[in-house]
């Protein structure tokens, strides 16, 4: 029991920490069709931003100036690089983005270092919000949840309710009669790929104060965001969040199980044969768990390609 | 006729160059060689048939443990094999594996493609470390290169060869291939499926096809590798080896047969001098990448073809200069960019922050290219400053001159409708943008 409650506990922050950071991504991978890989690089610049002025002007400042920092480079991004490559196709988006997280990473290694920073939530947010099975459960990560919950919220409602939304959800399908109707199409794509950076740029900043912020942040999610994006569905939002949730869950039930296919297939008295063969067939599969998103991408692409929530392919 | 001899000559060239290199180089030439092979046969799949595979580096990585469980075998005297012949298993495994994984991977086109192909090689990334019978953990596996046919394969002069005649026998195979009806067929895979498949082909079955032969050819670089190194773990299966390789090819130029093995050459051979050099070696790289997919998005092999195809006989006259004048501005600006980098690099550092303690806080003068520096004072800031504005304002001059200058190498060629403004910023669409429109759709 206790380890069910606080698997789904872990499991729910972690995902929705992870739609926090894939959020913008499915805007602009969905809408624009650009593959940006620099995107967890953005939420890395967020995190160093929110350190840099938790020093100089406090937390929130921090939480405040963040996203418009990663909005803003995305604007340059979008407006000087991306657009210039567009008519190549998406290798060369791909490839543009892919040299920009490099630059992007050795710029921030550069000032700060390669060891980690010490990029610490302001005093009064740290105490245990409740107590469960003997565990104090930490308040920031309830805050953590509470902020991702606000960001899909916001989203979802401007997405479907107002007049922006619908000229950007237009734009995804029939970007020429967007055009012809008077809308400005470039700036409706930089708004898009700016609003993209800026949510992870906001999620660097609130999740970097509580997981270790260092250089090799971006990393563990460059390939995590795509992965999140795949599954929900390309543009869609609310998929998203159901992908991020099923991850977080995935990994976090499985990082506590020890069980193997060699334990499974003894349910049928296979067991002893199983492991015999070995290798694939002993690994634990608490040992594998990062390579569940995976997996699970790889069953949703060859059964449903167009992901949980998308309707296209 | 004039191709088979410049080929020869280059062959050459190859032949005798271990006389003349260091041992540092001549290890050096074995990876270029090797990253070469790689890209020739990712653009096999990429430039070919249009598929953006980004996972190649599991059938590089598994041509590289099949030949070093191959070598172990050999080694434990289990069975014996000509050491010459080991990368016939990595060529095995990347084909099987391209087979059963191009299945899944080739029922999806473009982005899907991608990720499919992404998502296989992570999986085998994150099971890797963790499966030791076959991957032998974090660690990895090592062996020993046994000698045979009268060859002792100890010295790194022996393994050149080997990778050579390996790289030779396996680029003019893929060079044939793209002559074979199949080949033929890739091409009209990438720019038009639906009619392929109404032409009565089976389009899944080519695509699988394709894929496992570009993957046969990957596993052989990746046994090469193993060969070379003798050791490997699972790192080599890394998202950022399979994004190397594309990064290589693009930058070589994906529309060109040998473009892709150029742009591997050249970017192995700077990782290696600029890795020793410098910290920050990885941000130059960076800044390559996006230059390149900024202004010369057909990459170099593209910029060559251009300038063979359009240049006149006697057009050469006009661009030497104007080329030259490119060349001192391009010198500037790099010039004042990597002092910038490079003195805040040791700025910033931790052995100069403890020579500043020591003298209280004091902007003490920091070493840099053999030469010391005060960081407070203005002539050390107006180097960087001076050369990156004359740079910059030389920059708009350049660009008209060699404008210019390229219509007039390119005027009265034959065939020609209009001579684009620059050879650089409106070159005409060339294959590469054409594959990576066929990825896409």
């Amino acid at each position: 029991m206790e380890y069910i409650v606080v698997s789904v506990l872990n499991g729910v922050v972690h995902g929705l920490l992870l739609f926090m950071v894939s959020a913008g991504l499915t805007l602009i991978f969905g809408m624009m069709g650009v593959l940006n890989f620099a995107h967890a690089w953005f939420y890395m610049l967020g995190a160093y931003v929110g350190f840099t002025l938790t020093r100089h002007g406090g937390f929130w400042v921090g939480l405040l100036l963040a996203p418009i920092v990663a909005g803003a480079t995305g604007v340059l991004v979008e407006r000087y690089m991306l657009r210039r490559v567009h008519k190549y196709g998406h290798a060369h988006e791909l490839l543009l983005t892919f040299g920009l997280a490099f630059i992007i990473e050795e710029v921030i290694k550069l000032f700060y270092g390669d060891a980690l920073v010490s990029y610490q939530m302001p005093d009064y947010m740290r105490f245990a919000a409740f107590t469960i099975f003997d565990t104090n459960y930490p308040f920031y990560r309830l805050f953590m949840g509470a902020v991702a919950l606000a960001m899909f919220a916001v989203l979802y409602l401007l997405l479907t309710r107002t007049r922006v939304g619908i000229v950007v959800r237009a734009a995804t399908y029939r970007p020429t009669t967007v055009e012809a109707l008077g809308h400005n199409l470039p700036l409706v794509y930089m708004a898009v790929f700016a609003g993209g950076s800026a949510l992870a740029g906001l999620a660097g900043a609130v999740a970097g104060a509580f997981y270790p912020t260092g250089p090799s942040m971006a990393v563990d999610f460059g390939t995590l965001v795509f992965v999140v994006v795949v599954i929900g569905g390309l543009g869609s939002v609310v998929g998203a969040l159901a992908a991020s949730l099923m991850i977080g869950l995935f990994i976090s039930f499985s990082v506590g199980l020890n069980v193997s296919i060699a334990d499974l297939l003894g349910l049928f008295g296979l067991g002893a044969w199983a492991q015999d063969i070995g290798g694939l067939f002993t690994l634990q599969l608490s040992t594998v768990a990062n390579s569940m998103p995976f997996l699970l991408m790889l069953l949703i692409l060859l059964i449903r390609p167009a992901g949980l929530m998308g309707d296209r392919q | 006729m004039r191709t088979i001899v410049l080929l020869l000559a280059a062959l050459g060239v190859l032949v005798l160059l271990p006389l003349f290199l260091s041992p540092n180089l001549l290890n050096a030439a074995i990876k270029m060689m090797i990253a070469a092979l790689f890209a020739l046969a990712f653009t096999l799949a990429m430039g070919q048939a249009g598929m953006l595979s980004f996972g190649h580096a599991a059938y590089y990585g598994l041509g590289a443990f099949a030949a070093l469980h191959l070598m172990r075998a050999v080694e434990q005297q289990l069975f014996g094999f000509p050491t010459p012949l080991i990368p016939l298993a990595g060529a095995l495994a990347g084909f099987v594996f391209g087979l059963a994984f191009g299945w899944f991977a080739t029922q999806r086109t473009g982005v899907y493609f991608s990720m499919v192909t992404l998502a296989l090689a992570e999986l085998l990334l994150t099971l890797a470390p963790t499966w030791n019978a076959l991957f032998g953990g974090e660690s990895g596996i090592a062996t020993m290169r046994g000698p045979s046919w009268g060859i002792s394969f100890g010295s790194d002069a022996d393994v050149y060869y080997l990778t050579l005649a390996w790289f030779v026998v396996s680029a003019w195979c893929m060079w044939a291939f793209t002559r074979t009806p199949v080949g033929r067929l890739a091409l009209a895979l990438r720019d038009n499926e639906q009619r392929v498949r109404f032409l009565g082909f089976n389009a899944h079955v080519a695509r699988t096809l394709i894929f496992a032969i570009s993957c046969l050819f990957t596993g052989v670089a990746g046994a090469l590798l193993a060969i070379a190194n003798e050791a490997a773990n699972y790192t080599i299966f890394s998202a950022q080896a399979s994004a190397n390789v594309v990064l290589q090819t693009f930058i070589g130029g994906a529309g060109t047969f040998f473009g892709p093995a150029l742009g591997a050459v050249i970017m192995t051979f700077f990782a290696r001098v600029t890795s020793d050099l410098t910290r920050s070696w990885l941000l130059y790289q960076g800044l390559i990448f996006v230059l390149v997919m900024l202004f010369a998005p057909q990459g170099l092999g593209g910029l060559v073809a251009l300038h063979a195809r359009r240049v006149r006989a006697d057009g050469w006259k006009y661009l030497v200069a104007p080329y030259l004048l490119c060349l001192v501005v391009g010198l500037l600006l790099i010039a004042g960019l990597v002092f910038v980098v490079e003195s805040i690099h040791v700025v910033l550092s931790d052995a100069y922050t403890a020579q500043r303690t020591a003298a209280k806080g004091d902007w003490v003068p920091y070493e840099l290219f053999g030469r010391t520096f005060e960081p407070a004072s203005p002539t050390t800031w107006a180097i960087p400053i001076v050369l990156l504005v004359m740079g910059g304002a030389l920059l708009q001059p350049a660009r008209r001159i060699t404008a210019r200058a390229w219509l007039a190498a390119t005027r009265e060629v034959p065939g020609d409708p209009a001579a684009p403004v620059g050879p650089v910023a409106h070159a005409e669409p060339s294959p590469a943008a054409a594959a990576g429109q066929g990825a896409s759709s």
